[in-house]
């Protein structure tokens, strides 16, 4: 593009951040610190993506809150960035260091005068599927996203509105925040460079269908796992079972649900291992009769990792089975029956469970949404690589890029930051 | 359930992996196996076989070329398909369950009266005979080839079925059901056999 012609400078040197995840506020805070202009946007009503809906990281097994918490802090007191939630990218044009970037901001119906008082959550008796639990239970219709959220600002489900809710809601808010008439609406933003953060998603469970997801209340997935472990989660982090609320004492986790698969996602998600171990933890922490097998087709705890292999494979009460399971039955006492093959030892098994756990894979976010029809190209799964060489000034970072895990996708932001640091800079 | 361990002294075939890649049907596709065992776990009928899918494969890549022929596996597999469609890996394992048994057969593995051998043999007596699969010839044929005392047996033990089938019009009496053009069909076969036996 013209820009950075004739010594003229960019016409942008800002950068814009899409996805406010682990990676995408990784990204906006390194690039801010190192005295870049920021935009991050993110389609939630809050940052912490994905990691903010697990219980707990590994393999140190600490909270999520605090990492996520000390960025924020970083946010708070750097001018450089523009935090902008519920918002979207609809399309993009130009070149490096003169993007055009439009974008969608859904209506939130509530404006930035919000204390987090709670008044109009009191005022409404309407209940809505809680998005922060993965369904698993419900919440007011308006509401805080979650304990720890950034920004601290109610938001409306749009089912209230619709139902016409708004006025009481407006009526209850003493400092005018609540605004029904709120339509969203469509901007352009002029940066100079973009990092696509976009992140991934659970693959859905139901289209495994030989697991009965959804014959059984007590078959879930690993991320619904992490809510179940969760001080506020549905159960206040006891792990109970979903269909009847008694503890779960026999604990099936399933590798492999999707991942590894030609009929369904063909890569290694990566984090799905390091993931069941720390169910096991959780699991055993709880109940110290518990006991819980991992059915597995290999391991993959890479380096550093494998000491908390080690550490959970010390404990007798979990059991590595080696077996892709074949199927899943609800049996006849309504417990999920796994069956298939113990490969070790060839017998055939028919085992229940209290509680069945799902690893389902990592899929990137952008199969489902926006994905750039330049500056990147999405490769067979849908993972946004860059073409080398191109000189445009778009970056992958996270799980939009491939299959990382936290440590790893934080490592990729910090290289996406600095590759557009120096493509704006450069422009 | 007895498996042929690996003993001191026992000659394994180092090329039968290579043999069964290049010359049976879905063959190519075996390396690809990693040893999950959801096709083992999902066969109806795996508490029936010798060995599962999956330990066969092993089996094969172990070069057990004298077990894997004689198993019972590629002849008790009733080619549902569960094991193909949940594959994670794309290996057509019934196929190369089909085509292994057609090769035990053809190397004299499955000898003598053979339950599943005659009954197939049967079947495709009828199919390139007549173009059709006439029941009760097939299942003559198939009950005589076990022998005279046991064909007799069979026969008189099913007989109540045959005539319940044939009085409920699910049997029928008379000439063999036959398709029209049966020399274009004969002429179709002697191709197939030509063709295989270029390769």
């Amino acid at each position: 593009m013209a820009a950075g012609q004739n010594g003229a400078g960019p016409a942008s040197q800002t950068i814009l951040v899409v996805g406010g995840g682990i990676a995408g506020v990784t990204a906006a805070v390194e690039a801010a610190e190192a005295g870049q202009d920021v935009i991050l946007i993110e389609r939630d009503a809050a940052l912490g993506g994905r990691v903010t809906k697990l219980n707990r990281y590994f393999p140190k097994l600490c909270h999520p809150t605090c990492g996520l918490e000390i960025n924020y802090q970083r946010i708070r007191k750097n001018p450089r960035i523009r935090v902008m939630t519920m918002c979207e990218v609809q399309g993009i044009s130009g070149g490096r260091g003169d993007y055009k970037v439009s974008v969608q901001r859904h209506p939130r119906f509530v404006n930035e005068r919000c204390t987090a008082c709670g008044a109009c959550a009191n005022a409404t008796e309407m209940m809505v599927d809680n998005p922060f639990n993965y369904g698993l239970d419900k919440v007011k219709a308006a509401y805080l996203p979650h304990e720890h959220a950034f920004p601290m600002r109610y938001v409306v489900a749009p089912e209230a509105i619709a139902a016409g809710e708004g006025e009481k809601l407006k009526a209850a808010c003493a400092y005018g925040a609540l605004d029904p008439d709120d339509k969203g609406e469509t901007f352009d933003l002029h940066v100079g460079a973009v990092v696509w953060a976009t992140g991934w998603q659970p693959y859905d469970p139901k289209k495994l269908d030989v697991y009965s997801y959804v014959h059984s209340r007590d078959i879930i997935t690993n991320v619904e796992m992490e809510r179940l472990a969760a001080h506020d989660g549905p159960t206040h982090g006891k792990i109970l079972r979903p269909s009847n609320g008694e503890p779960a004492k026999k604990v099936a986790l399933i590798q492999c649900a999707g991942s590894r698969d030609l009929n369904h996602l063909p890569y290694c998600s990566r984090i799905c291992c390091l993931g069941s171990l720390k169910h096991a933890a959780y699991v055993r922490e709880q109940y110290p009769d518990a006991e819980v097998h991992i059915y597995y087709i290999d391991i993959r705890a890479h380096d550093k990792l494998e000491a908390f292999y080690d550490r959970v494979r010390a404990d007798p009460q979990v059991k590595f089975v080696k077996s892709k399971p074949a199927h899943i039955r609800v049996g006849e006492d309504g417990r999920p029956m796994l069956h298939g093959e113990r490969t070790i030892d060839r017998e055939i098994y028919a085992e229940p469970y209290d509680l069945v756990v799902l690893a389902t894979g990592m899929q990137p976010s952008a199969v489902a949404g926006y994905r750039p029809t330049m500056g990147l190209v999405a490769d067979e799964y849908g993972f946004l690589v860059p073409v080398e060489g191109d000189g445009e000034g778009m970056f992958s970072a996270g799980v939009a890029s491939g299959p990382l895990d936290v440590s790893m996708s934080v490592q990729s932001a910090t290289a996406a930051a600095l590759k557009a640091i120096q493509a704006v800079r450069n422009a | 359930m007895t498996t042929p361990a690996p003993a001191a002294g026992k000659t394994y075939d180092l090329s039968f992996a290579r043999w069964v890649r290049d010359n049976i049907n879905g063959g190519d596709k075996l390396n690809l196996c990693m040893q999950c065992g959801a096709c083992s776990g999902s066969c109806p009928i795996g508490v029936q076989m010798d060995y599962g899918p999956r330990k066969l494969f092993m089996m094969i890549r172990a070069g057990m070329k004298e077990e894997v022929l004689s198993a019972n596996t590629q002849w008790n597999c009733t080619s549902c398909y569960r094991c193909v469609v949940r594959c994670p890996r794309g290996v057509p394992v019934t196929y190369i369950l089909q085509d292994l048994a057609a090769k035990s057969a053809e190397f004299g593995y499955a000898k003598g009266p053979h339950e599943n051998k005659n009954f197939a043999q049967s079947f495709w007596w009828s199919a390139a005979t007549f173009g059709r699969t006439d029941e009760r010839l097939v299942t003559m044929r198939y009950f005589f080839s076990l022998g005279l005392g046991e064909g007799f047996k069979r026969a008189m033990a099913n007989l109540k079925v045959a005539l319940g089938m044939v009085k409920t019009g699910r049997m029928h009496i008379g000439l063999p059901h036959m398709t029209k053009g049966r020399k274009g069909l004969k002429a179709i076969l002697a191709k197939a056999r030509e063709i295989e036996a270029r390769h």
